[in-house]
């Protein structure tokens, strides 16, 4: 064996011992599981491929949690980690899933809209795998995922996207986005099958009120709002002023541009009778200016960069030294989500949706994201359902 | 956390320099720094030590699809070069437009345009057809260096021209802002800048080129070769494509990299003459390897970079500047940025940048698409130099890289100026906008 065989076969064993540790971690990532207690308002959990058969078995589908009041009344969906990035959404799903009790009306609520997206990471961007969120009984961990589903489970991605039905091009890669789908197909891509989907079941449920939840950096302009269409704007106002005015944070409202296809606050109003929203809570990881990407900086929000541009005014939220911490994020998606449903409800008395036992932004705020989940060692084993 | 940042960014540059020194190449020289980043990031724990093998791995994919599609599109190109067809091509096109030069230059340049147009890479373009329009232009009397230039800046343009356009979708993505309205705004400066290179770096004749290679390149095309031979592979291509555009809700996607594949195994089979497609496809890839582990290290550089928190106190540093010398730099941070982080580049910087420019009144419709034409500039800086490696690749020229990229000087100095240009006059060019929807 020459000296250049040797170099090569040494060099080729490197590369092993640093692949095959790393890519068991990325595979243990992609197959972890987090355990949701069904809460005392659960009464039934499906999956999304009950509306649409060719989901199943797919990496795509995944738990819709249905909780319906004894009255019947109005229903609102609620959608989170359709951005799998942007977990505010996911944790304050499972706040509603393991606490809400519903007197009247139906919550449908997917806690994992893009099943595939938060079972990878986004290569180049140093993503942490998991995060902690500190709880009375001990630590409880969540995946952290991507924006786009993951290439192993829709692949190979078109030279462009071009958006069903309107034709609009978009990027390639909003081919794997669940938030550019939308009203999707039934025999299209994979991620059009989840949006069509979804689609489905504020369809056939007559679904009033769809709530998508989000995150969005601090130095973009459509941040720390609710996204809504010409048909849902009147009640994102009042809800706006409304939580401005009782609970003293800010959540402005930002119209559904007409012309940007794809989107949920756009599309499911298009293609249902659903009044949909879209809510924005700021989530500065994902500001590009932002020192390392820690798990720190996704859940306390703090980051010397982000608060210097702030100073210069180049923020489109306040900012200041104490960041913005998770449980601010969650603390308002759940104010936002009760004051939605309490002002539909009084305009609507026969449609009305009435639930219990939600935290409200100050007392999220006051006690932490974590004070509000159900520990699942703890749970009947037949009341966890693993998303 | 800022001196943490500098540190590590020290650190980084330091691991280059050195492996520089040591005279490695630029492949390993990157991962040298990343690695050195990686490390320095791992004492201040971002990330810690038992993370950087995931984040090297990790990294390691983010150009996966851009490998396929340039290890595809390359053993096309050498399955049609091999079996003749590109010198056919060659001498057709110069039996067609030869007399009229100022004809045979534009034409060539819309074939260059086409291709990256299509699908939004400049790299497409030159694998493509950047080997039979580079001897074609070397027919007309152009000099390797000056073909090269050519094709570089002409790919280049490709990439940014309508109606896929990367960089903008990239930021489009990004900052919610729709992907319409860009046909003129990039359609017209990528015509005229186009044109304007054409003349600059081509219009020159150097007849002595011409006859030498005539010859050799005219005796190398098989008897049996003929012109359905060499169109039917470029018609399959491009028939796919435009096929999943005219009907993207009944065709399956089939990507780019398939494409080529179909598209190669046709010339294969047209081949007049007989092709070992194994051992050419493994010549190809020893040929690519440079380039297809640059794109490899890059992406695990950038993931170090993000990790470690150099990557923010790049973004930061931009835009924390003051405005008028924001639009200057943007000479030399847009190419920079692409250079280092190919398409990363606009994520990193693009997206903030329109972000802000949005933000004091500027059309960022307009402004991407004057950005957009700095970008592949970058295209042809170390260490990724992905366009100006390919465009020496495919016109075989062998003297200094160097050289070559300064035989650009003229477009390039033209091209930013325009492309700042559009951007600081964003406001009073939006009717390019309104005109194009």
């Amino acid at each position: 064996m020459n000296y250049i065989v040797k170099i090569k076969l040494i060099l080729l064993g490197l590369a092993c011992l640093i692949a095959i540790p790393a890519s068991f971690l990325l595979y243990q990532h992609r197959h972890f599981k987090i355990p949701v207690v069904q809460g005392p308002g659960v009464t039934q959990v499906v999956q999304l491929s009950h509306y649409l058969p060719g989901l199943k078995g797919t990496r795509a589908d995944t738990p819709v949690f249905i909780l319906q009041g004894k009255e019947p009344g109005g229903k609102i969906l609620i959608m989170a980690n359709t951005h799998s990035n942007e977990p505010a959404g996911l944790l304050t799903a499972i706040i509603f899933i393991e606490n809400a009790v519903v007197q009247q009306g139906t919550l449908y609520i997917i806690p994992v809209f893009n099943n595939s997206g938060s079972r990878t990471t986004k290569p180049g961007d140093g993503y942490p795998l998991y995060f902690d969120i500190k709880t009375p009984w001990g630590k409880r961990r969540f995946r952290m995922g991507n924006r786009n589903a993951s290439p192993l489970d829709q692949w190979p991605d078109p030279d462009v996207y071009i958006h069903y039905p309107d034709r609009q091009l978009l990027s390639f890669i909003d081919a794997r986005n669940t938030n550019r789908t939308w009203p999707g197909r039934p025999n299209g891509l994979l991620m059009e099958k989840v949006t069509f989907a979804a689609m489905e079941l504020l369809r056939r449920e007559k679904v009033d009120l769809a709530v998508d939840l989000h995150g969005a950096e601090t130095m973009f302009p459509v941040t720390n709002c609710i996204v809504a269409p010409e048909k849902s704007i009147k009640l994102a106002t009042l809800t706006s002023l409304t939580v401005k005015a009782l609970e003293g944070f800010d959540n402005h409202v930002e119209p559904s541009p007409s012309r940007f296809r794809g989107l949920s606050h756009r599309e499911i109003g298009d293609y249902s009778e659903t009044l949909p929203f879209l809510l924005e809570a700021p989530i500065p990881f994902l500001d590009q200016p932002t020192g390392p990407k820690t798990v720190d900086l996704l859940l306390q929000g703090k980051d010397p960069f982000l608060l210097r541009l702030a100073k210069k005014k180049k923020l489109f939220v306040p900012y200041d030294e104490s960041g913005w911490p998770m449980a601010k994020r969650v603390g308002q998606h759940c104010s936002v989500i009760l004051e939605l449903i309490r002002q539909y409800s009084r305009k609507n008395p026969d449609r009305a949706i009435k639930l219990t036992n939600v935290p409200r932004y100050k007392e999220v705020v006051a006690k932490g994201v974590g004070y509000f989940f159900l520990n699942p060692e703890k749970a009947d084993k037949k009341k966890i359902v693993d998303i | 956390m800022e001196t943490q940042i500098l540190i590590i960014t020290l650190v980084t540059v330091l691991g280059y320099t050195i492996a520089k020194l040591k005279k490695a190449s630029v492949e390993i020289s990157m991962l040298t720094a990343t690695l050195a980043g990686g490390v320095a990031g791992a004492i201040f724990k971002t990330p810690s030590f038992i993370e950087i093998p995931r984040h090297l791995i990790e990294g390691a994919f983010t150009y996966f699809d851009v490998i396929l599609v340039f290890s595809t599109a390359t053993i096309f190109m050498a399955i049609l070069s091999e079996s003749g067809g590109v010198a056919y091509l060659v001498r057709g096109t110069l039996k067609a437009f030869r007399r009229v030069r100022l004809l045979a230059l534009f034409v060539l340049m819309v074939i260059i345009l086409i291709p990256g147009a299509l699908t939004g890479a400049g790299s497409v373009s030159l694998l493509v057809v950047g080997a039979p329009v580079a001897l074609a232009l070397q027919e007309l009397g152009i000099s390797k260096r000056r073909t090269a230039a050519i094709l570089f800046i002409i790919a280049g343009l490709s990439a940014a021209a309508p109606p896929v356009n990367i960089w903008a979708m990239i930021v489009c993505a990004g900052t919610a802002i729709p992907y319409v309205g860009f046909e003129l705004p990039l359609g017209i400066p990528v015509l005229l800048l186009g044109a304007f290179t054409m003349l600059t770096l081509g219009w020159k004749k150097e007849p002595s080129i011409a006859q030498k290679e005539e010859h050799e390149l005219f005796s190398s095309i098989p008897d049996k070769m003929i012109w359905w031979r060499v169109v039917l592979p470029f018609f399959v291509f491009f028939g796919l494509i435009v096929a999943s555009r005219l009907w993207p809700f009944s065709l399956p996607i089939f990507g780019l990299p398939l494409e080529f594949t179909i598209a190669a195994l046709v010339a294969w089979v047209l081949s007049p003459i007989r092709i070992n497609i194994l051992q050419l496809s493994r010549r190809t890839m020893d040929r690519l390897l440079p380039l297809l582990a640059t794109m490899v290290v890059v992406g695990m550089l950038q993931q170090i970079m993000t990790a470690t928190g150099i990557r923010g106190l790049l973004a930061y540093a931009v835009i924390s500047i003051p405005l008028v010398l924001l639009f200057i730099s943007l000479a030399a941070v847009i190419p920079l940025s692409e250079g280092v982080l190919t398409y990363g580049g606009a994520a990193v910087f693009g997206i903030p940048l329109i972000w802000y420019l949005d933000s004091i009144g500027l059309h960022a419709t307009v402004a991407m698409a004057g950005l957009s034409l700095l970008w592949p500039l970058g295209d042809g800086l170390p260490p990724t130099a992905l366009i100006g490696r390919l465009s020496v690749m495919v016109t075989e020229y062998k003297e200094n890289y160097w050289r070559f990229l300064k035989s650009t000087w003229l477009p390039w100095v033209v091209i930013t100026i325009v492309g700042i240009l559009m951007v600081v006059y964003s406001n009073k060019l939006e009717f390019l906008v309104k005109w194009s929807m």
